[in-house]
C-alpha cells in the first residue's frame, strides 16, 4: 500500500502530468463548457445572426430566458400549443437571433408533421416555421401517430429495428405520465449529444501520461536500480499498473465532475425525466434523460478504463516513451483514418475499441448486424471496451516482468 | 558469507565480454580495476543478477543468486554505473521511494534515510529535487540508495565519477567503515580509489581478470620494473614514446620520468618504490590504460 502511495504521488508529480490536467481540464471544462454555455451556445436577442462569436456573453441568462418561455405553453401539449408556439416565433423572428432560434427546435420538428403545407411554389427559402399559417396546424397526435408508423415500417423492413422496439415506440406514450408536452431540450440536447461525448477527447491526454508509466523507467535509466531492489520488478509492475488505473479515475473524476458541476449551474436539474425521444423521435432506447446522461457518463467512464489498460499495455511493451506514445494513439486515431475503406462489420467492431465508440450511439437506431439481425447493445458497448482494458492489464504486468534481466 | 564467481561468462553475439571469471570473495572491500571496456560493468550486472551470463553462475553462500530472486535483492545494495532518478522527486523522497521498493517499513525506512542523508551531506538539500543537483551530489544520492538496506553485499558501479577530492575521501572512509563483515566490490578506473580501500584488486581486461592481490601483492609484482630518470625537458617526448611513463615531474630545466620497464632504461636510470598505478600501467601500458 505505502508503495502504491509513492508511486502514485511520484505519477502526479511531473510536469506532464500535470500540464495534461490542465490542458484537458481548460480543453473539456473550460472552453467547450463555460464557453459554450456562456457565449457560443445559446444565443442573444438581437446579436448578429451571421457570426456564432458576436453573441453576447450572456448564456446564463439567456437559458433563463428560453426556460421560462417553455412554461407558458404549459404541461400538455395540444394543436393550440403548437399553434402559439408557431405564432410566438413568427411574432419574434425581426428580433431573434439566428442562434436562439435553434431554441424552437422542438416546434421546427413538430413541423415535419405538416409537409403538405410547404410553400408550393417553392419561392420561399426559409422553414415553414417561418410563414405557415397557425390556423392549418391541426390533428397534431393523430398525424404524430401516422408518421411514427410509417418509419417504424421503414425501420424495420431494413431491419434496424427489432418487434419489441417498434412494439416500445409504438406504446411510448403509454410509458409516461403526460404523453407529451412542450419541454425546453436544448439544454439536454446539448449535453447528451455534445458536452459529455467531448469526454472522449480525454484521450490523447491520458495517453501522454499513461503512455510512459513503464517506457519511461527506461527513459530515466532507472531499470538497473529497480531490478535489484527486493520487490522488484513483478511487484513494481502491480503498483504501477494500480496506481495508472487510479489516475484515469482520478482524472475522469476531475474532468466529468467539472462537466456536470457546469451542467447543474448552467441548466440546473429541470427536464431529467424527459424521455429522450424528444430529442430524437425514433430513439430505441426506453430511458429519460438523467439515465441517458448516466449512460454517457458510464460509457465514458467505462472507456477510460478500458484505453487506460491498453496505454499501459503499450507502454510496457516497448522501451521508448514516443513508441509507446505513437501506438497508444494509433488506437484511437488509424480506426479513423481506415473506417471509410473497410466493412460494414469492421466499422462496428471498430467501435468496441476503447474511447473510440461514441456514446451517442444511443440516438442511433441499431448499430450492431449480428447474423442479418440489426441489434441494439447499449450494454456491448460499454463492456467491450471496458473488458478490452481490463484483459490488457495482466499482460502489461506479465511483459513488463518478463525484463527482469536488463 | 561467501560470494563465488564461477566461469562467468558473457557473449553479446561474436563479442566476449566476460570470458570465464572465477572468484570467491569473502567479506571486505574489493576493487575492481580496468580501462573502458574491460568488461567490468557487465560482470558487476551479472553479479547483481540482472544480466543473464552467457555461462556461469554467481552463488552466494552456496546459492545461485538468479534462484534466490528476493532473497538475494534483500541482501543486495547496487549503484548502477549511468545511476538513474527521477527529476522531479527531492533526495529525501527519492530514498524512500527506493526503500519502499526495498521492503524497508516505513518508519525505519525514515530513520534510515534521515541517517543516510547526514552520512553523505546531503540533509541540507534533502528537500530539493534532484534535477537541481551537481553530477556529484546525484551520485552521493545514488551511494545512500545502495546503502539503504544495509546490504551485505553491496556493489558500486564507478561509485566516484563526479565526485570531487574531498567527497571521494568521505566516501572512501565511508565505505572502509561500513565493509566489516561484508562484501564490498566497487569498480573504477582511477586506481588511487582502490588503492585506498581496497583489500584485494581485481585487474580486469578484455573481460578476464588479468591479475589479482593486495594493493601490496600487486605492487610488488612491477618492483623492479619502476625507474626514477631525469632527463633535459626536450629529450622527456623521446622517452615517452619509447617507454611507459607513469609520471612526468618538472625541476628547473630538467624532466624527472617515472619509467616502467622490465629493463633499466639507461644508466642514469634509479630503481624506485613501487605502487599501484605503476602495476596497472604495467599490465595495460600507458597508452590503453
Amino acid at each position: 500500500m505505502e508503495l502504491f502511495a509513492l508511486e502514485h504521488k511520484r505519477l502526479w508529480r511531473t510536469t506532464r502530468v500535470w500540464l495534461c490536467v490542465v490542458l484537458c481540464f481548460f480543453y473539456c471544462v473550460i472552453y467547450t463548457g463555460v464557453i459554450s454555455y456562456q457565449w457560443t451556445y445559446f444565443g442573444s436577442e438581437g446579436d448578429d445572426p451571421t457570426n456564432l462569436y458576436s453573441n453576447h456573453f450572456d448564456g446564463y441568462s439567456m437559458i433563463r430566458t428560453y426556460m421560462a418561455r417553455a412554461d407558458t405553453y404549459g404541461d400538455y401539449w395540444t394543436d393550440e400549443t403548437l399553434q402559439n408556439l408557431v405564432k410566438d416565433f413568427q411574432t419574434m423572428i425581426p428580433h431573434t437571433s439566428l442562434s436562439s432560434m435553434y431554441d424552437w427546435t422542438v416546434g421546427l420538428n413538430a413541423l415535419d408533421l405538416y409537409e403538405e403545407l410547404e410553400d408550393p411554389g417553392g419561392q420561399q427559402y426559409q422553414p415553414l416555421i417561418h410563414y405557415v399559417d397557425t390556423e392549418d396546424l391541426t390533428d397534431f397526435y393523430t398525424r404524430r401517430q401516422d408518421y411514427l408508423e410509417h418509419n417504424l415500417k421503414v425501420n424495420q423492413q431494413n431491419l434496424l429495428l427489432t418487434d419489441e422496439d417498434v412494439e416500445m415506440l409504438r406504446e411510448m406514450d403509454s410509458h409516461v405520465k403526460t404523453p407529451w408536452r412542450y419541454e425546453w431540450t436544448r439544454g439536454w440536447e446539448k449535453t447528451l449529444t455534445s458536452t459529455l461525448p467531448m469526454l472522449s477527447r480525454m484521450a490523447p491526454y491520458l495517453a501522454i501520461v499513461l503512455g510512459f508509466l513503464f517506457s519511461g523507467e527506461w527513459h530515466d535509466s532507472t531499470a538497473p536500480l529497480l531490478h535489484t531492489t527486493k520487490y522488484g520488478w513483478k511487484k513494481l509492475a502491480r503498483v504501477k499498473v494500480l496506481s495508472g488505473l487510479a489516475f484515469a479515475v482520478e482524472f475522469y473524476v476531475l474532468i466529468a465532475g467539472g462537466t456536470v458541476l457546469l451542467q447543474l449551474i448552467y441548466l440546473g436539474t429541470n427536464g431529467w425525466d424527459m424521455p429522450i425521444q424528444l430529442i430524437k423521435l425514433l430513439a430505441v432506447a426506453p430511458w429519460n434523460m438523467l439515465q441517458a446522461e448516466i449512460y454517457e457518463l458510464a460509457f465514458a467512464f467505462l472507456g477510460v478504463i478500458g484505453y487506460a489498460g491498453l496505454v499501459m499495455l503499450m507502454s510496457a511493451l516497448v522501451k521508448n516513451n514516443v513508441l509507446s506514445l505513437v501506438l497508444s494513439l494509433a488506437f484511437i486515431y488509424v480506426p479513423d483514418l481506415f473506417a471509410r475503406y473497410i466493412p460494414m462489420w469492421a466499422q462496428d467492431a471498430m467501435q468496441f475499441i476503447p474511447m473510440v465508440g461514441y456514446p451517442t450511439d444511443i440516438f442511433r437506431m441499431n448499430i450492431f448486424h449480428i447474423f442479418g439481425k440489426g441489434v441494439w447493445l447499449p450494454w456491448m458497448s460499454i463492456t467491450i471496451p471496458v473488458l478490452i482494458g481490463v484483459i490488457c492489464l495482466p499482460f502489461a504486468i506479465r511483459s513488463w516482468a518478463r525484463r527482469e534481466r536488463v | 558469507m561467501e560470494l563465488s564467481i564461477d566461469r562467468l561468462t558473457k557473449h553479446y553475439g561474436h563479442k566476449i565480454a566476460v570470458d570465464r571469471v572465477s572468484a570467491t570473495l569473502g567479506p571486505g572491500v574489493y576493487g575492481l580495476l580496468g580501462a573502458n571496456g574491460a568488461g567490468k560493468t557487465t560482470l558487476m550486472r551479472m553479479l547483481c543478477a540482472i544480466l543473464e551470463p552467457t555461462s556461469g553462475e554467481v552463488r552466494l553462500d552456496g546459492k545461485d543468486v538468479v534462484g534466490m530472486g528476493p532473497a538475494y535483492r534483500d541482501v543486495l545494495g547496487y549503484l548502477p554505473q549511468d545511476f538513474g532518478y527521477y527529476p522531479s522527486y527531492t533526495a529525501a523522497e527519492f530514498l524512500s521511494y527506493i526503500a519502499a521498493l526495498k521492503g524497508i517499513p516505513r518508519e525505519a525506512a525514515g530513520k534510515r534515510v534521515k541517517e543516510l542523508l547526514g552520512m553523505l551531506d546531503l540533509t541540507a538539500v534533502a528537500d530539493k529535487k534532484i534535477k537541481t543537483f551537481s553530477g556529484g551530489m546525484k551520485q552521493r544520492v545514488g551511494i545512500a540508495q545502495a546503502l539503504l538496506n544495509n546490504p551485505q553485499v553491496l556493489i558500486l558501479d564507478e561509485p566516484t565519477s563526479g565526485l570531487d577530492p574531498k567527497e571521494r575521501v568521505r566516501l572512501r572512509n565511508l565505505l572502509s567503515e561500513y565493509a566489516g563483515d561484508k562484501i564490498v566490490i566497487l569498480s573504477t578506473h582511477i586506481v588511487s580509489d582502490v588503492e585506498a580501500i581496497a583489500d584485494v584488486v581485481f585487474v580486469m581486461n578484455k573481460g578476464q581478470f588479468l591479475v589479482h592481490g593486495t594493493v601490496q601483492e600487486l605492487a610488488e609484482q612491477v618492483r623492479g620494473r619502476v625507474w626514477e630518470l631525469t632527463v633535459p625537458r626536450e629529450q622527456a617526448r623521446l622517452w615517452q614514446e619509447d617507454f611507459t611513463v607513469a609520471n612526468y615531474r618538472h625541476e628547473g630545466e630538467r624532466v624527472v620520468l617515472r619509467i616502467i620497464s622490465d629493463e633499466k632504461p639507461s644508466d642514469g636510470a634509479v630503481p624506485c618504490e613501487p605502487i599501484l598505478d605503476d602495476a596497472y600501467l604495467y599490465y595495460f601500458g600507458a597508452k590503453e590504460a
